[in-house]
């Protein structure tokens, strides 16, 4: 049996489908009491991951469990472990109630249970309607509710808030964020850190199939470094007195401003009136997660970017 | 397991094609008998005017005791089982359709079990499906015939026996194929052309080209025809009297029972079929990444 730890365990998980390799020797964990988001662009084989994680795809190496186990072998796996996948379906001419009937007999808990998750995701209203009239959003929530029919311990949401409005993705991000203050294990996928950055404790960022970065997102922030933009009277001047205060990473930009890295505006506005130059404008960059997570995923299809793009990229090297 | 085998009956009992279905097995199954009991009696009537009377007499039949409503019996049974072979078909293939596999796999202890429990339900369904058939071929039959054209007690009972394990073992290959083959329009396209129309082709051309008939009865629908057709020729032939044997073999052949073994030897060959295409199926579900 499972150990009840509501860990996330994956090991040098690999999948191989055909000539493709999906998913490469990936590792990381996921403690309970988190939301942890797994970030990588599309095709970085967070699906595949996930799917392995939950037995539906079977790992040509490497190890994913849930509470110490393997998928199958954690006996009431509905009880355990929830899950919204992306594609997960319904029959059309089911009602949303019977849907959710079906599988809380199959998880073995009482029928009473379809109708409180379907309070719990907003869809009482809609409990007898075939669920094939829904819309993409009304799916997704009962996708979440399907998930939660089992009150299971980890939540593995695969892009949910796909088809969401935004009402329903601030529901989903309140959801998660105090399921996991109960002490449980969430997982949730995204192409996109800015849709999960408020919602998110812990990273895990792939790309190619591997892992790029993981850990707490407040350490990514502050791995940023944080650059000056000036824009003096003579560059020449400011960039010898820069160098001569330390700075090794001086950038001048097309429209003849300065990028200083290492210090901040203050410092840098100090240094310019000693050199005795004047500063007609200075701004600080603030961390963008966004261009972090960027520069560690752009290496997947970085063959194809045009040339501006790369220009603009080689700035932040 | 008892809780997968809810939900599993659940899945079944929730959407319409279980009645969707059962209507037209019904009708069929009603116009069958309709038309076994027409039939028979029409048959029994001509044999019984006079000149033809003198005829049997000089033969040393006696036809008026004929019950060719039993081999209509034996047909309508054989069209019938269509139905729930397309249920059963469709038990898996709608399943992977509509993704929701993907939420029973996630909702199973394991793939062996909800694919267990899915079996246990369809072979419900296939007896349920098999009372209807033969429940409203009677019932066509008791309508349009008298009960000289009827069997005895023991004779429905056997034909009840053989009518519900058709329908179970058509269900499983259904359920079998439908997992081998999971997409909806193929899987019902498939076995619709196979049962109705490639086999009986594939007969023609074994007969033509001199193969032992017997080869016939070893073939799925050879085999689940013989099962419950050998049964309604035993039936006819242990009330019949003195039947020619060329007789026999035409009855066997209207019966849809031509080249069948002995109903329980056609019973095993089309066990052996249904375990080769639900092994199939299994191993395919089982194995199967669900991306």
């Amino acid at each position: 049996m499972h150990d009840g730890s509501g860990l996330i365990a994956v090991q040098n998980l690999t999948k191989q489908f055909g000539s493709v390799t999906a998913v490469q020797n990936l590792s990381f964990t996921v403690s309970p009491g988190s939301v942890t988001g797994f970030l990588g662009p599309n095709g970085a084989g967070k699906t595949t991951t996930l799917r392995m994680l939950l037995g539906l795809v079977k790992p040509t190496s490497g190890t994913a469990t849930i509470n110490g186990r393997p998928f199958h072998q954690l006996g009431r796996p509905g009880r355990v472990v929830g899950a919204v996948l992306e594609a997960q379906g319904f029959h059309p001419n089911r009602t949303a109630r019977n849907h959710l009937r079906v599988y809380a007999s199959a998880i073995g808990v009482p029928d009473a249970q379809a109708d409180q998750v379907l309070g719990l995701v907003g869809l009482s209203t809609a409990a007898g309607r075939n669920v094939g009239g829904f819309s993409l959003g009304m799916k997704q929530r009962m996708a979440v509710a399907t998930a939660l029919l089992g009150d299971p311990q980890v939540l593995v949401l695969d892009e949910p808030a796909n088809g969401l409005d935004p009402e329903g993705i601030a529901w989903l991000r309140n959801f998660l964020q105090s399921f996991a203050r109960m002490g449980r294990t969430v997982l949730i996928s995204s192409h996109l850190l800015a849709e999960v950055e408020q919602t998110v404790d812990q990273v895990v960022i792939v790309s190619r199939g591997q892992t790029m970065y993981y850990g707490p997102l407040e350490h990514l922030r502050q791995q940023q470094q944080r650059r000056v933009f000036v824009q003096p009277s003579d560059v020449g001047a400011l960039a010898t007195a820069l160098r001569e205060a330390g700075v090794q990473a001086l950038e001048q930009l097309p429209d003849g401003r300065l990028a200083v890295s290492g210090m901040d505006a203050k410092q840098v506005a100090d240094a310019a009136l000693r050199a005795g130059v004047s500063v007609y404008g200075i701004q600080e960059e603030q961390a963008d997660l966004e261009q972090i997570f960027f520069r560690l995923t752009s290496g997947q299809f970085a063959g194809h970017a045009p040339a501006p793009y790369q220009q603009q990229q080689g700035g932040w090297a | 397991m008892g809780d997968l085998v809810q939900a599993e009956l659940r899945k079944t009992t929730t959407t319409t094609l279980w009645w969707a279905l059962l209507i037209p097995t019904v009708l069929v199954a009603l116009g069958g008998g309709l038309l076994s009991g027409l039939l028979g009696q029409s048959i029994v009537e001509v044999f019984s005017s006079s000149e033809a009377e003198q005829l049997s007499d000089a033969l040393g039949v006696t036809p008026d005791q004929w019950k060719f409503s039993l081999l209509g019996i034996g047909r309508t049974i054989n069209l019938a089982t269509m139905f729930p072979l397309i249920f059963g078909a469709l038990a898996i293939a709608n399943e992977v359709g509509t993704r929701t596999i993907t939420t029973t796999f996630l909702t199973a202890p394991s793939r062996v079990h909800a694919m267990a429990a899915k079996m246990m339900v369809y072979a419900l369904w296939g007896t349920i499906y098999g009372l209807a058939i033969i429940g409203f071929t009677a019932l066509g039959i008791v309508l349009t015939s008298n009960s000289g054209q009827m069997p005895d007690a023991g004779g429905w009972a056997m034909l009840t026996l053989v009518c519900v394990l058709s329908s179970i073992l058509m269900t499983m290959f259904g359920v079998g194929l439908g997992a081998l083959i999971p997409n909806s329009a193929g899987v019902v396209v498939l076995l619709i052309m196979y049962f109705l129309v490639i086999e009986n082709a594939l007969q023609l051309g074994l007969r033509i080209a001199g193969v032992p008939e017997t080869a016939v009865g070893f073939l799925p629908n050879g085999s689940v025809d013989g099962l419950t057709g050998s049964v309604a020729v035993d039936l006819f032939l242990a009330d019949a009297g003195v039947v020619p044997e060329e007789g026999v073999y035409w009855l066997r052949v209207i019966a849809g029972a031509g080249g069948a073994q002995a109903w329980w030897l056609s019973g095993l060959i089309f066990l052996a079929w249904v375990a080769a295409a639900f092994g199939g199926g299994w191993a395919r579900m089982t194995q199967k990444d669900i991306t």
